[in-house]
């Protein structure tokens, strides 16, 4: 008896011939006490599924065709009064952003109280309700917590006061849509071990909407991948997992870097997932125009979906199942690490930065914050040096610090041989000639009111590097083609761009003056895994060519071993830990490193996790 | 971005209004039927052609003088938009470049800026129009100074706050690594950000403008007496009010249309060129 089944479930933007079937033919159920999975990259379709449990979906879509089942009643066709009555008491949700979805104005007793009052609980029986709501999700002292606002508590805190909430009426179905996301990853290993054992504890069928497949193994029961709207794969989640068969999840298997075993090129995938606007021109497999192994043939039909036996079932062509991908086997080919004898590119010497506090109205300054604390590092001409810890660690203004974006409050800076921690004119001129970044969110790195040409070339345009226009737009095309960009993107405005395309030109712009460094701040933490593999391979390549150096600052440590040869760990502005990579993975020495590697899911689907609470005594 | 405000119809709309009255200004000597300063004594008082007792010479009657009501407006026209666009362009180059040069470099320097339109938008402005016009003396050039002197407070306090969002943009630290040098940085990725809104308020400052310079003309502190502008007729006409109403009526209609013109543009242009409403109402697609 399944607690939600949908059916043939079709989700179309618009009316009539001119629908566009942004779900399409989806079918899946979740029972009592089960976890089902839904997995995959953002335009897949996955948050449309909770909005269509909700009745919440966006003006111009509507559900076309299919039925969602809850309970024996059909969710599509139900009255909308009974709907509310379910949603919220029998169906809840977990957002995916845990401190916006929190009232900024009000107190968890009062947010919490407003949800039991709407549950029928009596006035005077609702702080003690609350009180053990907050205890079952392990919050420690609970009372203390009553009179807080969200903005007083961390990210995790409040997420656990929304879990709470969630079950605060036992519902039959929780819809938790990423809700690990906004968290660090420590912290997302413990709400994840949380929701999972309430769930298990009070039956409650859940619906775990995830873009993180190795997550998604190890949280569900089964899983649903789904690709443009559309059912890839489906199955138990280890076996998914274990043996994906669709060459979508093969691919998206193969293009997410690994924490063990040998290291090997990522699959990339080339562009990236349709948008709603283009799916009318997929007539066939949405997925062909992307697929190592698809024919002429898929693109025309819908394939059918082919159970493969255990319960696993993919939406593709039969020939297509045994076809490899190409790329599964090609080992990755590291450059030989660069002559141990040569001078540092950048050389930081207990470098430190301290902000200090505001200043009172009356007497003393409130305590500073020490932001990075006594770093040193050294990287090497050619080398790709890591440095990896949660947000809050420093590694950001490091990065900065580095960039001479900022002044270190103590410390040596030393580029290329030449020191310029004074941050004047000379150590300006030296770090323009040596030095570039990347920055995190292209979104916000390229002027929207500059063409991809004037971008990539903007360098060009400083006072000391003359230049006329037709070399200007020949650099400019060199960078693009390099960059793996097409030349028709030499006009476009940031705005028309992918997200992929758009950290493309975000590296190409650093690339126009050739550095011999490059300083990359999370470039890639707001990518999808396709397109994430991508860069990376990209960046690899580059360093072929260009030779040059990287110090890349990221909070996935798979990414860091995937790229770089020795990697450094900061946690609360100093560095608890360095050395290489391989032996540092391998075998970590200082307790954060330890609990870092342990909170993040295995690749072996088969290992436990998360082993054996890590870091119990965080307050998260 | 030209077409989305061609599809406005505010913009169409006040754009239109705003360059009839340049073209009535600029060309005022050939409209007008008769010499604003010409009197003709058999004819005081005439009220517009079409209300009983007009005469098809005089199409909006006469002053007490008996001068053309007509082309007194006309040539008024050129009094009020010679003040608007010189008035609001003062104040416009006045604020801008201190909010831009207060919004980059923050600190005591952004401090002593923001301290200074704080105190400065404290004074009552009529009051503060009236000191700084005993003070320079009277004549439309005084008003202008007066307008640039007081207003230049409005550009400021708005754009800077926008030069502030733009400096938290990445974009802004990425060109100083290019190699742009600070003016670089200001001139080519700060200034096109703020140029919608500077362009905004711009249009909005005329018609205040305009405002201004009738008061200050009503009270004698602008033109001439023997200038014809909006605000010396509306003194002019205000003792025969009783015996003919239309001496008021009518230049305070051209100062409605005036400042109309220039509001509807102005809020025309923000709501086409704020990025915020764009997102809200969403592209076409």
């Amino acid at each position: 008896m399944s607690v939600l089944a949908a059916q043939g479930l079709t989700v179309t933007l618009g009316r009539g011939v001119e629908a566009i079937p942004v779900l399409r033919d989806l079918s899946f159920r979740v029972g009592a006490g089960r976890v089902l999975g839904l997995v995959g990259e953002s335009g897949a379709g996955k948050s449309m599924v909770g909005r269509a449990i909700a009745g919440n979906l966006p003006g111009t879509f509507a559900v076309s065709a299919g039925t969602l089942t809850f309970d024996g009643e059909d969710l599509v066709r139900i009255a909308p009064a009974r709907r509310l009555a379910l949603l919220g008491d029998r169906i809840c949700f977990i957002p995916q952003e845990p401190q916006t979805a929190l009232n900024p104005l009000m107190t968890v007793a009062a947010q919490f109280g407003e949800h039991l009052a709407r549950l029928g609980v009596a006035k005077a029986d609702r702080p003690a309700r609350i009180l053990a709501a907050l205890d079952s999700v392990r919050l420690r002292d609970p009372a203390s917590l009553l009179d807080r606002y969200p903005f007083q508590l961390s990210g995790g805190m409040c997420q656990r006061v929304l879990i709470a909430m969630a079950f605060a009426s036992r519902p039959a179905l929780i819809i938790a849509d990423e809700p690990t996301t906004a968290l660090d990853v420590s912290t997302q290993a413990h709400v994840v071990q949380l929701i999972r054992a309430l769930q298990a504890d009070y039956g409650t069928a859940l619906l775990f909407i995830t873009h993180d497949l190795r997550l998604a193994a190890r949280v569900c029961d089964e899983m649903l991948v789904l690709y443009a709207g559309e059912m890839a794969e489906r199955g138990p989640a280890r076996a998914v997992m274990g043996a994906p068969r669709h060459p979508y999840t093969r691919s998206l298997k193969a293009s997410n870097p690994t924490l063990s075993g040998p290291l090997r090129r990522l699959v990339s995938l080339p562009d990236q997932m349709p948008g709603i606007g283009s799916l009318r021109a997929l007539p066939g497999c949405r997925f062909a125009p992307r697929c190592p192994v698809a024919d002429a043939a898929c693109g025309a039909a819908v394939p059918g979906v082919i159970e493969i036996g255990g319960g696993q079932a993919v939406r593709c062509a039969p020939g297509c199942l045994a076809g490899a991908i190409a790329t599964d086997a090609a080992g990755l080919a590291m450059p030989a690490v660069v002559a141990s004898g040569a001078a540092p590119i950048l050389l930081l010497e207990g470098v430190s930065k301290h902000y200090p506090g505001r200043r009172a109205w009356h007497g003393r300054r409130a305590p500073g914050v020490d932001a990075v604390c006594d770093v040193s590092l050294d990287v090497a001409p050619g080398e790709f040096v890591g440095i990896v810890g949660e947000s809050g660690s420093g590694k950001s203004t490091l990065a900065r610090l580095v960039m001479g974006l900022e002044r270190p409050s103590a410390g040596r800076i030393v580029v290329d041989g030449t020191d310029v921690t004074a941050a004047d004119r000379g150590a300006r001129i030296v770090r323009l000639g040596a030095l570039q970044m990347v920055f995190q969110d292209p979104q916000s790195a390229l002027n929207p009111r500059r063409s991809v040409a004037r971008l990539v070339t903007q360098a060009l345009e400083a006072a000391d590097r003359p230049h006329d226009a037709s070399d200007r737009i020949a650099r400019a095309q060199e960078l693009l083609r390099e960059t793996g960009l097409p030349p028709d993107l030499l006009q476009r405005f940031p705005s028309q761009l992918s997200g992929g395309q758009k950290q493309r030109v975000n590296i190409a712009r650093a690339l126009c003056v050739t550095p011999r460094l490059l300083v990359a701040d999370e470039i890639v933490s707001g990518l999808d895994v396709s397109v994430q593999a991508q860069i990376l391979n990209l960046l690899l390549d580059l360093r072929q060519e260009f030779g040059f150096a990287l110090l890349l600052i990221s909070h996935d440590l798979a990414v860091v071993r995937y790229l770089c040869s020795r990697v450094l760990v900061m946690h609360h502005g100093a560095v608890v830990e360095s050395g290489e990579v391989a032996k540092v993975f391998a075998d970590p020495r200082h307790a954060y490193t330890r609990s870092l590697l342990a909170s993040i899911p295995p690749d072996d689907a088969a290992a436990a996790w998360p082993a054996a609470a890590p870091r119990a005594a965080e307050p998260v | 971005m030209i077409a989305r405000m061609a599809a406005s119809p505010r913009v169409v709309l006040g754009a239109a209004l705003v360059l009839a009255l340049a073209l009535v200004a600029l060309f005022a000597p050939v409209i007008a039927p008769h010499d604003p300063a010409e009197q003709d004594l058999m004819y005081t008082l005439l009220p517009p052609a079409w209300a009983a007792g007009g005469e098809a010479l005089y199409p909006f009657g006469t002053d007490s003088l008996g001068r053309c009501m007509l082309s007194r407006l006309i040539h008024g026209t050129r009094v009020a938009l010679y003040v608007a666009v010189v008035a609001a362009f003062g104040a416009m180059l006045l604020g801008t470049t201190l909010a831009l040069i207060g919004g980059y470099c923050g600190g005591r320097v952004d401090w002593l800026i923001g301290r200074a339109v704080d105190v400065w938008m404290a004074f009552p402005p009529v009051v503060l129009a009236l000191i700084l016009l005993v003070g320079l003396g009277t004549g439309v050039n005084m008003v202008i100074i007066a307008i640039i002197v007081i207003d230049w407070t409005r550009f400021c306090r708005v754009i800077r706050s926008e030069v502030l969002v733009v400096m938290k943009r990445d974009y802004i630290p990425a060109a100083r690594l290019s190699g742009f040098s600070h003016v670089q940085v200001v001139l080519r990725e700060v200034l096109p950000a703020v140029t919608p809104l500077v362009v905004t308020l711009l249009s909005l400052e005329m018609g205040i403008a305009v405002i201004v310079e009738a008061t200050m003309s009503f009270v004698g502190l602008s033109v001439e007496a023997d200038v014809a502008a909006w605000g010396v007729m509306i003194a002019d006409a205000r003792q025969f009010m009783n015996q003919s109403p239309w001496g008021v009526v009518l230049p305070m209609l051209a100062i409605f249309l005036a400042v109309f013109a220039f509001n509807l543009l102005g809020d025309g242009l923000r709501r086409t060129l704020d990025p915020r409403l764009m997102v809200a109402r969403g592209p076409a697609a």
